[in-house]
């Protein structure tokens, strides 16, 4: 391919990834019935964690971080982009059982570009969601040391972390093509953040969970975000927060691409 | 009422119960949301806050033990909560206007859903019970405990069961299942959900003190929390909350009904 030609493909698949991405959003935002339960819920279970958990502070080994509600927001962030993700994948099978997804796949654009649009919508809301949990949070007293700069690497860690959450929903959605097992997982939302330091530290969760918080990707996002809002190391590493988002996009995102293509070969 | 409009009327009550729980039977894994979401927020809560019971003061030296009841009160719930949502398939579906038109005695056709929900309860607040006693909390309300924490999660399936079918009558369709569900959720937490009264901060110290969930709660953790033993003052605030709700929530739903009938 001439250089003219794959910039000129570059420059179509462009368009339609940021068109993809304005319908994604368009839809949701539509659809608020199915959009609301992921800003709503993480903040009702941040009033209730942040009121009815605080005398954590108390305990032994439990981090000096001023206020109990900076610490959790992580958690909450952390929450709100796996409900997006969630929501994400509910969409594309409705687009499967509605018939949108086959004229999207007859088109002439790459099967990769359908992906990307999807996540990047779901990035946009991951955005959204943490600017609006951060700005709740700061109005009931949380204070992040780590300033603009580190307000502003959360937040691009929770659009990595959307993308990511988007990129599973993708996935399972596309494997499976079906609207009411996505519905059906939204108890696993809950696995995947619980085995997580979500709204603890790693070192105060029970050993299981503490041996299984490892393992999973999401530990590390967590406490990328609190050690940028905070400023802090010994709270988490930022760099190793970014890895593990990044990664977990990657990831994600080539098993949806995946499971596209093993739609369209059946 | 004579003896044969007796019989008619618990033959009506008994066959639309029957109904509801054959949905359980045609639907596989029917029960599994309302048992599997409890339990992974059991698991999950106890995983993520399991240190609470350290704080000096906390009424039990096992965490589990407090997240028991409020695990078996949510399942409750949700079972609850569900039947409305079927009522609203059913109100979708036509079926519900045919009930109408039937000369069934009115109240029957609340009462036959109400009568699922504390059935279809009995599955999931037993088995988070049987996977609480596993991992960790003895029974220290012994058999007087048991029955209020059974008391407790019924009687509050059929609040829930009564909000449902208020909900799905004024609205008339299935989206209403996720407010229904909600509502549950918030009158849960809103409440010593994780933490009694003492150790709550800010605004909900004020609110849960309001909510009547926080006595049922106390209701029901008379079986499992050794800091709230068996007694008569750690029973009639919950049987009273319970009432006030079973109550509010009949007279509203028998109202919505009246209003669907006219």
């Amino acid at each position: 391919m001439s250089t003219v030609a794959l910039e000129r493909d570059v420059a179509t698949q462009g368009r339609v990834i940021v068109a993809l991405t304005e319908r994604a959003l368009r839809v949701q935002m539509r659809r608020a019935q199915f959009l609301l339960p992921s800003f709503l819920l993480p903040l009702l279970l941040l009033a209730v964690i942040a009121s009815g958990t605080s005398a954590a502070q108390q305990l032994p080994g439990f981090p000096s971080t001023g206020s109990y509600v900076g610490f959790v927001v992580s958690g909450t962030i952390m929450q709100g982009t796996l409900l997006a993700g969630l929501m994400a994948g509910i969409a594309i099978a409705s687009d499967i059982e509605g018939g949108f997804f086959d004229r999207l796949l007859s088109a002439p654009v790459n099967r990769a570009s359908i992906v990307l649009g999807r996540v990047l919508g779901t990035a946009v809301i991951g955005i959204a969601q943490a600017v609006l949990f951060l700005s709740v949070a700061l109005a009931f007293g949380a204070d992040f040391p780590g300033g603009i700069v580190g307000v502003a690497l959360a937040i691009l860690l929770a659009a990595l972390s959307a993308s990511a959450a988007a990129g599973l929903g993708a996935a399972i959605a596309l494997r499976t093509g079906s609207l009411s097992l996505m519905q059906n997982l939204f108890p696993f939302v809950f696995v995947l953040l619980f085995i997580a330091p979500a709204f603890f530290p790693r070192e105060l969760l029970s050993p299981v969970l503490e041996t299984i918080s490892v393992v999973n990707p999401l530990s590390y996002v967590v406490e990328g975000m609190r050690g940028a809002l905070f400023d802090s190391s010994a709270l988490g590493s930022v760099a190793l927060g970014f890895a593990a988002a990044a990664g977990s996009v990657l990831l994600t995102c080539a098993l949806a691409v995946w499971a596209m293509r093993a739609r369209v070969r059946s | 009422m004579s003896t044969s409009g007796l019989a008619y009327t618990g033959g009506v009550g008994f066959a639309l119960w029957r109904r509801s729980l054959l949905e359980l039977a045609r639907v596989r894994g029917g029960l599994l949301p309302t048992t599997l979401a409890p339990l992974i927020f059991l698991l999950g809560s106890l995983g993520q806050f399991g240190r609470l019971d350290q704080l000096v003061g906390f009424p039990t030296t096992s965490y589990i033990a407090w997240l028991v009841p409020l695990s078996c009160l949510q399942a409750a719930g949700f079972a609850g909560g569900a039947t409305g949502a079927n009522l609203a398939r059913d109100i979708e579906a036509g079926w519900f206007d045919r009930l109408l038109s039937s000369p069934a005695p009115r109240p029957l056709l609340i009462l036959g859903p109400v009568m699922a929900a504390v059935t279809r309860c009995l599955v999931p607040v037993t088995v988070i019970l049987a996977a609480g006693l596993v991992l960790g909390p003895g029974l220290t309300g012994g058999l007087f405990g048991i029955a209020m924490l059974y008391l407790a999660a019924v009687s509050f399936s059929i609040v829930a069961s009564l909000w449902g079918i208020t909900l799905a009558l004024r609205a008339r369709s299935q989206q209403v299942g996720p407010l229904i569900q909600n509502g549950v959720f918030v009158a849960v937490f809103l409440s010593t959900a994780y933490t009694p009264l003492p150790f709550l901060k800010g605004w909900l110290a004020v609110a849960a003190p309001y909510n009547p969930v926080t006595y049922v709660l106390q209701m029901g953790r008379q079986a499992t929390v050794s800091g709230i033993e068996p007694s008569w003052a750690h029973t009639w605030p919950g049987l009273l909350a319970l009432a006030g709700m079973v109550a509010l929530f009949g007279l509203l739903a028998l109202r919505q009904l009246r209003r669907v009938d006219r």
